[in-house]
């Protein structure tokens, strides 16, 4: 066999950004969903907002904890699997590394317990704040790490130096060019991703028993969710593509399946990108149509990716995850709209609906939770060979380990990855099916 | 002192490109030892479930509760405030320590997960949980010591030395066993206490070789550090170290002898001593490799970012101390004692 450590290092570097992205993404989105039902609950005098909320806190720590245990070894492979990177870029990842774990653990350690834990022990109002504070807490985190991810795509406020980043404006390395469309990308993604979750398991309790005030009331919150986001997804996903088109000529080229530079392009519905004979196999093509997605250059003419020979990202898997990506996407448009059209005269029930579509939102469960990682996957393989764009490879800062030890390594987190997630799927279904018991638990100094 | 170490570096003392790196040394070494000593009693806690009986492991995994958010929290902070402060050591050191870190982080995701999910899990489901949480605390301090072993002798990974690091650590596992029964053994009474003095006293033994392993490899396999502890003025240093460490096991050892029984109201003073035996070995090796992040090859300035991106993390720090410190001292207050169970309202049932 004979792989190269740097696919070994890639592959194990993706597997464990997805399975981070996945959980981020749904405890992110939930922790506003469950400040909207704690309102409600207070505010409104029917039980059914309660209910709600004290279904999905459950679903909300499970995902949060599977967050925050996968988030270390992300940390620790941007250390060891690509041991140069710091070395270049350290002046900038450092305080941002730093300040991401930072609003962690003050949420954490502020502000979680008192959620989780604690809703006996205080006030309503202090229980609500709590449940405010981790849902901002959350999207603080989130902002620093991705203002580190986006930085890497469109480097700013910073000069390579003898091999190293100096930062000379602080304010354009945080405000990047790509921060403000990466952070919309991954904010609605998440909506959906929860959204879609909520239904899904609504659906499932549907097809099995009637449903509760509580299950009415979550899949009511979750259907606007999904209907909104699913079109936010519109203007958000054409402002991230202009953006790329812009800024990572490459990765757009690549996305698009351009491969020579000319004038106004076709676009590619769908084919097979080949990267040997520098075209796409058994392609679906709409004429005049892609110029809006690629770079142009001064002379009218659009860059393709003969421009980057030897430094092209792996085209098909490019191509391929942004297809999935936009594909679910309009999936869920579709679903999110269908839906809301059947159910909105009646109260947006979903028993309402036919047997047949409660069985089509179970399996559109996890469609946001694929699609968010399909686009991380749009946003990091289209970045290759670059870790920095167009400045730093990952192969110059890859350490020096032997492929085989990577082999282990990766074939040790695919199987814990997989052992965890079975484990999710097995406490939503049991959850779902059963309801939950509240747990508790000693923080904090209490005997 | 001070300034011949910043004189040394050709700043002056009053610099903040001096200063700062210390400072961050300072508390790197204060969050290392606290993740050491308070997510070690965790984690050797955690790798005696499986030779606990079954009906212990339960309650065991309860004793941890109050203290487990703020325990798994420490490896985080280590290594944010790590890459924050010293982002050019961070891949020059991580890189060269791929098979360990792996090995670690596997143990620590299974074990932090595993904690939680078992709270939440149906009944029928718990004992697999407990399983979880007890391979992921092995698999964790394995590495660990692994980590250790790979430090000591320089980074060097051929056959012989991969050998080194494996045997330090099954001593790390040790060692963590030793912790954690000693903190049962001040935590709990009657039958689980005595089987933790029990379970200290086998493991006191490899931490024991374990520790002295680790100093004599680190004085041998690194010509600097042998050099400094070889002349007359640190020579008695040495000495009184090492007098201290062999008093700490003995007092350590003589006392879980007699426990449960003579010495009860010392119960507390077995994990006193072995808290204390860790600090010493932590500042040893801390002292050995000072001022170097590697030794002999970087040290804590070349580690350090730029100044601006230093200051940056100075002010993250000085609004994260307190509330860390905060948090920690409301969380740990009462990790010394012993555990308060609940009175029950009935009388038990009699078996």
């Amino acid at each position: 066999m004979d792989i190269s450590t740097l696919s070994l290092a890639r592959a194990q570097f993706v597997a464990s950004l997805s399975f981070l992205a996945i959980f981020l993404a749904v405890s992110l989105a939930l922790a506003w969903v469950l400040l909207f039902f704690k309102i409600r609950a207070r505010w409104s005098r029917h039980g059914g907002w309660t209910a709600a909320y004290r279904f999905w806190v459950r679903i909300f720590a499970l995902a949060f904890v599977l967050t925050l245990a996968a988030s270390v070894p992300v940390l620790i492979q941007i250390g060891s699997l690509w041991a140069g990177l710091m070395d270049k870029i350290g002046n900038v990842a450092g305080p941002l590394l730093g300040y991401g774990i930072l609003s962690v653990f003050i949420l954490k350690s502020c502000f979680l317990g008192v959620m989780l834990f604690g809703q006996r022990r205080v006030s309503d109002a202090a229980h609500t704040l709590a449940v405010l504070m981790v849902a901002v807490g959350q999207l603080v985190a989130v902002f620093w790490v991705l203002a580190l991810q986006s930085w890497m795509q469109t480097p700013d406020g910073a000069l390579l130096v003898d091999g190293r980043y100096q930062v000379y404006d602080w304010v354009k390395v945080v405000l990047n060019p790509s921060i403000g469309w990466r952070m919309a990308v991954v904010m609605v993604g998440a909506a959906l991703a929860a959204s879609f979750l909520i239904m899904g398991v609504t659906a499932l309790q549907a097809l099995r028993r009637p449903l509760g005030e509580g299950e009415r009331s979550a899949f009511k919150t979750a259907l606007v969710v999904a209907v909104v986001g699913a079109f936010l997804q519109l203007p958000v996903a054409t402002g991230a593509g202009q953006m790329m088109a812009q800024l990572q000529p490459a990765k757009a080229a690549a996305a698009a399946g351009f491969w020579e530079s000319g004038p106004v392009p076709q676009l590619v519905l769908f084919g097979w990108p080949d990267a040997r004979a520098h075209t796409n196999v058994a392609d679906l093509t709409l004429n005049n149509a892609g110029g809006m997605w690629l770079h142009r250059n001064p002379d009218g003419t659009y860059q393709g990716l003969d421009k980057y020979s030897g430094m092209l990202p792996p085209v098909a898997l490019t191509f391929w995850s942004l297809r999935v990506a936009a594909g679910l996407g309009l999936l869920m448009l579709v679903v999110a709209c269908v839906t809301f059209l059947w159910t909105f005269r009646r109260g947006m029930d979903p028993s309402s609906l036919p047997t047949w579509w409660q069985r089509v939102l179970c399996g559109m469960m996890f469609s946001g939770g694929i699609a968010v990682v399909a686009g991380w996957w749009v946003s990091i393989i289209g970045l290759q060979p670059f870790v920095v764009n167009g400045t730093v490879t990952q192969s110059e800062v890859l350490g020096s380990m032997p492929a085989s030890t990577v082999l282990y390594g990766l074939a040790g987190y695919v199987l814990l990855y997989a052992l965890l997630l079975a484990a999710f799927a097995g406490m939503l279904f049991h959850a779902a099916r059963y309801g939950v018991v509240p747990v508790r638990k000693l923080i904090g100094g209490a005997p | 002192m001070i300034a011949m170490l910043a004189a040394s570096q050709g700043l002056s003392p009053d610099d903040p490109s001096f200063w700062m790196p210390l400072a961050f040394m300072a508390l790197l070494f204060v969050v290392i030892a606290a993740g050491m000593v308070l997510d070690g009693f965790d984690l050797g806690v955690g790798i005696l479930l499986q030779i606990a009986p079954e009906h212990e492991r339960g309650r065991m995994m309860s004793l941890l509760s109050p203290w487990r958010d703020a325990n798994e929290f420490w490896l985080l902070l280590g290594m944010g405030l790590f890459a924050a402060a010293f982002p050019f050591a961070w891949g020059a050191v991580l890189g060269k320590l791929y098979g360990p870190l792996t090995f670690m982080v596997l143990g620590v995701v299974l074990r932090s997960v595993a904690f939680e999910f078992r709270i939440r899990a149906r009944t029928e489901l718990k004992p697999r949980w407990i399983f979880a949480f007890w391979a992921g605390s092995i698999i964790t301090a394995f590495g660990q010591g692994m980590l250790l072993g790979r430090i000591a002798t320089g980074y060097q990974s051929d056959a012989g030395y991969g050998w080194f690091a494996m045997f330090v650590g099954l001593c790390a596992v040790a060692a963590y066993v030793l912790l954690g029964a000693s903190w049962l053994v001040m935590r709990v009474d009657g039958d689980l206490q005595r089987r933790a003095a029990n379970w200290a006293r086998h493991a006191i033994r490899w931490t024991a070789v374990g520790m002295v392993a680790i100093a004599v490899t680190l004085g041998l396999a690194n010509a600097g550090i042998f050099y400094k502890w070889s002349n007359i003025a640190h020579l008695s240093l040495a000495a009184s170290v090492w007098v201290l460490m062999l008093a700490g096991f003995v007092a350590a050892e003589m006392l879980l002898a007699r426990l449960p029984g003579r010495a009860d109201r010392f119960s507390w003073l077995p994990f006193v001593l072995t808290v204390a035996l860790f600090l010493l070995m932590l500042s040893g090796l801390a002292y050995s490799l000072f001022p170097y992040l590697i030794l002999d090859d970087m040290t804590l300035w070349d580690g350090a970012g730029a100044l601006g991106s230093m200051r940056l993390v100075m002010a993250g720090a000085v609004v994260g101390i307190p509330v860390v410190l905060v948090f920690n001292i409301l969380a740990y207050r009462s990790v010394f004692g012993k555990e308060r169970r609940p009175v029950p309202l009935l009388p038990p049932p009699s078996y």
